[in-house]
């Protein structure tokens, strides 16, 4: 399985353990979706529990999740994000990968 | 040795806080609604003002340190209450022992919470309480409100906190050239009796307000790690800290926002 559709399983089952575990150690995520929702700020996480406990919180409160995913090539996929209640047409890129293969950089952008 | 009082000293955060500055050698004076050595209702205007008098007979040379901890959460329902017992049972008082703190010059240090930075607060409510400062009005207006919504008690305890939060900031001038500092403290989630009661659902949802330092640990912090800085924001070693809202949550707050600096 492709690393950018292992990171979209783990966003559709809420997994937050499985997404950290994608991550280099100090991988981040820079996601400016949520500011088109006009609701929330920016989330720019960082460090591989960073996204664990980011993300179990995101999840476990209803504040993000994702359907309707589509990928688009080996480091790109889109989907809808559902952002605390709002929508945002996403679109994810796998920036920078070390050599264990792992996530160093990934950024999501509003499509 | 210096004279401290503090208000919700009998449990939680306060009662480690009591113990840290007893354990110092200092004088603590307990103000809570049981089991204190000024037993009063910081909800009421009486109550206040029977403690702001007890205190200027048990400190009449002045206080080296107030802090105001008393509070209840959202949970409870209460609107009226939350706002008379977090924000007015911490600024009345505050401002009636103002003259205690300027004998000795000392140091104010109110509690509030680390959900102010998250957006959650009622910021009409927090505008009203910080502008108009009319108690009895406000306590009707929030009455009005859905006491069944976990949400909305959630945002009255965060309007309360936020505004206790910038009154400090607005205060602090002005008490700091009258030589007494005042600063806020953020807590994060704190083991308490009230934590130790919850529900599974309940704990569940606490476990998603990480504490970094605790990662794969507790998800509650120990009082006594509220305690130890809030004593330190007492002390000597931080003459040089005020107007400050002092985040102690383990790295919560920069976690869940970590781009907000200032």
């Amino acid at each position: 399985m492709k690393l950018i559709e292992k990171y979209i399983n783990a966003l559709e089952q809420c997994d937050h353990k499985a997404l950290s575990e994608l991550f280099a150690p100090e991988g981040t995520i820079r996601d400016y979706c949520p500011t088109s929702t006009g609701r929330a700020h920016e989330y720019h996480v960082y460090g591989r529990e960073a996204i664990d406990m980011f993300f179990r919180n995101k999840f476990v409160f209803r504040q993000y999740h994702i359907y309707g995913a589509e990928i688009l090539n080996d480091n790109q996929a889109k989907f809808f994000a559902t952002i605390g209640g709002y929508c945002v047409m996403a679109i994810a890129t796998i920036r920078r990968v070390d050599e264990n293969g792992l996530i160093e950089r990934l950024h999501v952008r509003p499509k | 040795m210096g004279v401290y009082a503090i208000t919700g000293g009998s449990s939680g955060i306060g009662a480690a806080t009591k113990d840290l500055l007893k354990e110092q050698g200092h004088q603590v004076i307990n103000i809570d609604l049981k089991d204190g050595d000024i037993c009063v209702n910081l909800a009421t205007p009486e109550g206040r003002q029977e403690a702001i008098d007890k205190l200027h007979e048990m400190a009449p040379d002045g206080l080296d340190g107030l802090i105001c901890n008393a509070g209840v959460s959202g949970s409870s329902g209460n609107y009226p209450l939350l706002i008379s017992l977090n924000y007015f049972g911490t600024i009345r008082l505050a401002r009636g022992v103002y003259d205690l703190l300027k004998l000795k010059k000392g140091s104010l240090v109110v509690t509030v919470s680390n959900t102010i930075s998250r957006g959650t607060a009622r910021m009409d409510i927090v505008d009203l309480l910080n502008n108009v400062g009319d108690e009895e009005k406000i306590r009707e207006i929030v009455s009005r409100y859905d006491a069944s919504s976990p949400t909305m008690g959630q945002d009255m305890y965060v309007a309360s906190k936020y505004a206790l939060a910038r009154w400090v900031r607005r205060i602090s001038v002005s008490w700091a050239a009258n030589g007494v500092r005042v600063n806020a403290l953020a807590p994060g989630n704190v083991r308490t009796a009230m934590t130790d009661s919850l529900s599974d659902a309940e704990k569940y949802a606490v476990s998603a307000l990480p504490v970094p330092t605790h990662y794969g640990e507790s998800p509650l912090m120990d009082p006594s790690e509220i305690a130890n800085a809030m004593v330190f924001l007492l002390s000597e070693q931080a003459k040089g800290i005020n107007g400050i809202v002092l985040f102690v949550d383990g790295g919560t707050d920069a976690l869940l926002n970590s781009e907000k600096v200032y």
